[in-house]
């Protein structure tokens, strides 16, 4: 049953994170939908870490050169979507109060996204089944 | 006063272990310089679109310098130490010659944007702020192979 309240809990962080990105982007004042690409960061920001996981097979080294360059690639990806409002703010595309929303929801997003492979992504694949 | 400071030591920290963790936050930490670098110049190409304010070809030095992040890691120290067993037809020499070329690139793109940075605006009295985020680029690639490829330690792979 753990899992699935941390199941519920996460849900409720994403939606939180999501809140933040709409209010970010539909508030009377702002109302530019620009920002929400940054969905497609988020979207792909677990992709290094998955193919990571299915080249490398043995469990036995603590670490190995394919993971270590999906981290990269991951915190390259976390960066963008930070970076990408920010950059949006400084050409004046949105204003910069839409652009802290923005970065706030990142930040619960990947918080809940972290969180989701901390509780989940430890076990092997019968942990799936488990809760 | 010689030997002033042999006994003085930093008490140990035993919070977290880092050992286990040391490839990863090196990997992180690499990443947050490199791409931190490229959008400060993503900034300065959006803010100054004209061609006097920021010359595209100002771009050449990230870069190369990223080229040179790509060199400088693909090959692993035990390659060049010539540790490893396969042996083309270049071996140790060829991994040796090809970090070497991947240095080279590497200062030669910082070196040359502090040149952009002095010659093209410093001395010219315009904004700044382009050869900033040139200098800035590259210097944080550059500490980005520096820490990508010496912060971590091969012997968590086997």
């Amino acid at each position: 049953m753990a899992g699935v309240k941390a199941l519920v809990a996460l849900s409720f962080s994403g939606a939180i994170g999501l809140t933040f990105l709409m209010l970010g982007c539909a508030l009377e004042d702002y109302g530019v939908y620009w920002p929400l690409f940054v969905l497609l960061f988020h979207a792909i920001s677990p992709l290094p870490h998955f193919i990571a996981k299915r080249v490398t097979y043995d469990s036995d080294a603590a670490s190995s050169a394919c993971r270590e360059l999906a981290y990269f690639f991951t915190t390259g990806i976390v960066v963008s979507a930070f970076g990408f409002p920010v950059i949006l703010a400084r050409v004046a595309v949105i204003k910069w109060g839409a652009c802290g929303l923005v970065l706030a929801g990142n930040a619960v997003i990947f918080l809940t996204i972290q969180g989701f492979f901390l509780v989940f992504g430890r076990g092997d694949d019968f942990s799936w089944e488990q809760w | 006063m010689a030997g002033f400071l042999d006994n003085f030591r930093w008490p140990e920290c035993e919070c977290i272990d880092w050992s286990e963790r040391r490839n990863a936050v090196a990997s992180v930490v690499a990443g947050i310089l490199f791409f931190t670098g490229w959008w400060i110049m993503i900034d300065a190409a959006v803010v100054y679109p004209k061609p006097e304010q920021l010359n595209h070809t100002f771009h050449t030095c990230g870069v190369f310098s990223t080229l040179a992040f790509f060199m400088i890691n693909a090959v692993s120290n035990a390659q060049v130490r010539g540790d490893s067993y396969e042996t083309g037809c270049l071996g140790r020499t060829g991994a040796r010659v090809w970090l070497f070329i991947g240095f080279m690139l590497m200062f030669g793109s910082l070196i040359a944007s502090m040149w952009i940075l002095f010659g093209a605006y410093v001395t010219q009295n315009t904004d700044v702020y382009p050869g900033l985020a040139v200098f800035f680029q590259n210097a944080l690639i550059f500490f980005s192979t520096l820490i990508y490829k010496f912060g971590r330690t091969e012997e968590l792979w086997t």
